[in-house]
Order: structure tokens, then sequence, then C-alpha cells
């Protein structure tokens, strides 16, 4: 799939918008994880992107905790019909801090680590069982891949030549007790999914057209499914919480969210 | 101002860690930055990262090898995700491994239903040996805590998030009831579970006051067939109140070791929380509120 420029240009300037949306968020009555909804905006953005229009391809955010982010990116690309910052966290509106079919569009209950991305390895199965095109997209966090799950999950797919499954590694260094490198690192992702059976690519996870080429090339005849490390930046966009661990739950006013849409970049 | 019933824990333990080189204290990435134990204990605090199933495991190994572990994730996760390694580690090996699990019942709330934990008394009552305590308040826990450390037996201990509560006056973890309000023999008792169920039965207290109220801290089998003997004595008509499924909990539990009794149970029945809303305002989406308490008196009370 090529990008054109206005394409590009147009899934930038959604993720601006998503930003301040999630910043919103951050500065309604519950606060939100704001570090990981801001790493992986630009990927959700991407991926919605690719499947958009392909009734085929499931897209699932497994890192659940990103819920913000995740419906932020899901109300600019037209998914979601209702801006979700007056709803967010709030009684009688589906919009929890961690995500579930009950908003429609998300296909699995998330937030419990690891799960989104056996289901997404379970949409892609189904497709191939089915002879259909189609992909299953999932979305994890760097954190996430200490949960065994994940690992059980990617051992079957490479067993079963899933080539229509692709996890995107949302690669920011953070979880929620601090970084990954010092609870418990994991060096050499791309080199650990290889050895599992998977192609590999790495990519700036903030990169959109890049994102959406590596998304958009076609998985047919590969013969192994898709690991996709995104290297990205926990509360990208937003300078005073860039790469700080202290951003992975944020509580905020309205002036100071305010102040911090100014500077989205 | 009390601690809620996680940071109690985490006070209690770091405290008794002083004089008990025995003691480990083991996360897996939900303990927060700036934990005690952590600042007070580095050599004996390990936050494993995401990977609760491994973590019960690896305390099962610690236990045996002489150590005291005591792992904390929430509910759900301890419970629900990590279910074969507490049967195998605290069941069947018998290992003096200690689960704290908060995010119990609906604390998490807007959180959603992933961070809900509505079935783990079902689960954790069903593996034989454990020891198995919901406290209510600070002064609760600490002396759950103490006498997880003491027993060297494995123990399930469930509280919720960061709210806190005072412990009821006679705060004797160790009795089978607690009895807030004795109450005539003919009046309707009520029997509160961890910390919501403990505060909906004072709230109808406070109306009621009539009613007699017995609190149960300990929960697995042996301590409630000791309750259940002391409550029957007592009293014949009950209001169990617990922030639980129907199914699995002490409602019916006490039903089957009180046949000679009536016993209405108030818990959250069947529906999944699926919005938003803090901890009260979902637990009364779910029918787990003073208004269905008092219903549940009406009931008893016209038996």
């Amino acid at each position: 799939m090529t990008m054109t420029i206005d394409t590009s240009t147009q899934l930038v300037r959604r993720a601006r918008l998503a930003r301040a949306l999630v910043v919103d968020m951050a500065a309604g009555p519950r606060g939100c994880h704001l570090g990981g909804s801001l790493s992986v905006l630009d990927i959700l953005i991407a991926a919605f992107h690719r499947a958009d229009g392909d009734e085929g391809s499931v897209v699932v955010l497994s890192k659940g905790h990103a819920a913000a982010g995740l419906y932020a990116a899901m109300y600019v690309s037209g998914i979601l019909h209702e801006d979700p910052v007056a709803h967010y966290g709030r009684a009688g509106h589906p919009y929890t801090g961690h995500p579930s079919p009950a908003l429609p569009g998300v296909a699995f209950p998330t937030g419990s680590l690891g799960h989104g991305v056996a289901y997404a390895a379970g949409w892609a199965l189904a497709r191939k069982v089915a002879g259909s095109d189609g992909l299953g997209i999932a979305i994890a966090g760097d954190g996430e891949l200490q949960e065994g799950l994940v690992w059980e999950a990617c051992q079957i797919a490479a067993a079963q030549r899933l080539e229509n499954f692709v996890l995107v590694v949302d690669a920011n260094g953070g979880q929620n007790d601090g970084l990954v490198e010092n609870i418990s690192p994991m060096p050499g992702l791309a080199a650990r999914f290889s050895a599992f059976g998977f192609d590999t690519a790495e990519v700036d996870g903030h990169d959109i057209p890049a994102i959406s080429a590596i998304l958009g090339h076609s998985r047919v005849g590969k013969g192994r499914p898709l690991a996709v490390i995104a290297n990205t930046v926990k509360g990208k966009g937003i300078p005073p919480v860039e790469g700080k661990a202290a951003s992975h739950y944020v509580s905020i006013d309205c002036a100071r969210a305010a102040t911090w849409k100014r500077m989205i970049r | 101002m009390s601690l809620s019933g996680r940071d109690a824990y985490r006070a209690e333990l770091t405290a008794l860690a002083e004089h008990d080189e025995r003691i480990i204290c083991l996360e897996a990435d939900l303990g927060g930055k700036g934990h005690p134990f952590q600042s007070r204990h580095p050599g004996r605090f390990f936050n494993v990262g995401i990977a609760e199933a491994a973590m019960i495991d690896m305390a099962g190994g610690l236990a045996v090898a002489g150590y005291r572990p005591f792992v904390s994730t929430f509910a759900p996760f301890a419970v629900l995700r990590a279910a074969e390694s507490l049967k195998l580690t605290l069941g069947y090996l018998g290992a003096g491994v200690t689960i704290v699990a908060p995010y119990a019942g609906v604390s998490g709330a807007w959180f959603g239903t992933t961070h809900h934990c509505l079935e783990d008394f079902a689960v954790v009552r069903s593996i034989p040996g454990l020891v198995i305590a919901a406290p209510h308040g600070e002064q609760e826990m600490r002396a759950v805590v103490r006498s997880a450390v003491t027993s060297g037996r494995p123990h399930y201990i469930r509280t919720g998030r960061n709210a806190d509560y005072t412990s009821l006056p006679s705060a004797d973890a160790q009795q089978s009831v607690n009895w807030e309000h004795a109450g005539h023999p003919d009046s309707v008792c009520l029997v509160s579970v961890g910390e919501e169920g403990t505060r909906l039965c004072l709230a109808a207290r406070e109306q009621l006051s009539d009613l007699a109220h017995g609190h149960l801290c300990y929960l697995d089998h042996q301590h409630l067939a000791d309750a259940a003997v002391e409550l029957s004595r007592a009293h014949r008509r009950f209001v169990v109140v617990e922030e639980h499924r129907p199914e699995g909990g002490i409602a019916e539990a006490l039903g089957l070791l009180m046949p000679h009794c009536e016993i209405v149970g108030v818990n959250v029945g069947h529906q999944w929380s699926s919005e938003g809303g803090d901890h009260a305002e979902v637990m009364a989406r779910l029918g787990f509120d003073l208004p269905a308490v008092l219903a549940a008196v009406r009931t008893a009370q016209d038996w």
C-alpha cells in the first residue's frame, strides 16, 4: 500500500487531535494512563487506517490500560461517533479505564495483559481456516511481553504459520512501577521474535507513514507471522512528560491541560 | 485516619521484617513506586515484572526453602489468571505463601471488567488448606498479616483499592464472629463480609439499631464452620452481605453449614459492569447497596 502525501498529512493531523483528547481525559475526574496512551497513539492511527473498510481485519489493543489513547484514536478515525472526553470513566457510559466490547468497535476486553495477543492470533487463524483475507493485528506493550501468555500465543502463531497475524510492540521502555530495563529487561526483541519464527521489522513508532507502509505490505505467501518493534516515547508529544516513567498514570487540572495542549508537537 | 488495606499490609509486613529475616516480599509490577518494603529491605524485595503465575510458583520454592514469601497482585490476576499456581503451590503443596490481593470486588470501579474480581471466594474456598481472610480496616489487616507470618500456613487475603475503613472496636481477627452488636435472639442478624459488606451493615444498623451484627474476618471452611456454630446458637434469621457473586460466596457456604436457619444473601448478582463510575456507583448498578441490604432485612423479618 502506497500512502499519498495527503493521506499521510491527514493521519498526522488525526494523531495531533487525538493527543489533545487524551490530555483532556487526563484532566477528567479519573485521570488516565497518559504516558502509554500517548506512546501508542500513532500506532493505533496507522493500524485503524490499515483496517479501514477491511471487515476481514481486526485491531486489538492488548495493552488495555492505554484505553484513553484507544478511544481518542477511534474517534478521530471515525470508528466512534461521540467525543469520548465527556464520558471517559463516568457512570452510564462504556468508556472504562480498560476497554471492553460494551463499546462498539472494541473486539475483546483487555487490561489483563497478554490476552489480546492470543485473541488476535485466533482471529488470524479463523481467517486462514476460512480461506479469507484479513489480518489479526495486536498491539502490545514491551512490559506486557513479560507475561508468559504472549509467548504461548507467539509460539502457536509461528507453529500454525499465521502469516496474517501481526504483533506490534509499543516499545516505550516503561511499565507501571518504572522502567522495563530495571524491572525485567528484554533486550534483542527482534532477535527473540525471529527465533520464534516471526518476520520482524523495526520502526520509529511515531512515524505514521513508516508504520502504515509496514502494515500495508501484503502478507500473502510469507508463511510466518510478523512482529513490528515500534520504538516509542512514553508521553510522546507533550514535552513536560515525554520520556518520563511518572507519566504512566496522570491526573491534571483543566489549566494544565490547556497549557499542555498548546505544547503538542 | 486509617490506612487502606493494601497500605496497611505493606506497613505491617515492612515492620515485621525488621525482626524476621525469613520474610520476603514479591510484587508483579503493581506495587507502585516507593514501596516501603523495597525502601527498607531492598535485598528481600523482588518486583518480578508482569508474571503473576510464575511469581506464585516461585514463592512456593521460597517457602519450602524456609522463607515466608508474601506476594501481591490485583485479585483478578492472583486468583483467576494464576489459579493453577494457587491450587498447586498453596493448595496441594501447602506451601506457606501468603497472597495479598487488592482490587477485589468491584473496587477497581471505572477501570472496568478486567480489574474486577467477583469470583475469588468461589475459587479459593474450593482449594483445601487455604486460610482465607477479608479484613476490614487497618487494624484487622495488620492482625491478619501478623498471624500469617506466625502460622506459616498458606493465606489468601482479600482487600480493596485505596479506600480506608475503620476496623470494628473489637478487632480480634482470630475470633470466629466479631459481634459488633449481639442483639436480641429474635432479631435479624446481619453477617458482614469484607470491607464494603461491613460498611453496608454498619449503615443498616444506623437505620435499624435493633439488628444484630456479626462480622466475619476469616472465611475458609474451618473458620466458617466455627462461625456457623456461634451464629446459629445466637440467631435464626440472617442477612449475609458480601461483594461477590452469589455462587461460591459466603452466604451459600453458611446456608449449607446452618441448614436450620433462614439466610438471605446480598451480593452483586450475575451482571457484568461495563460502565464507568466510582466504586459506589458501580456497586449500586449491580444492586449492591444500602437499599438492597434493607430490603433483604425486610424479607428476613417477614419469616
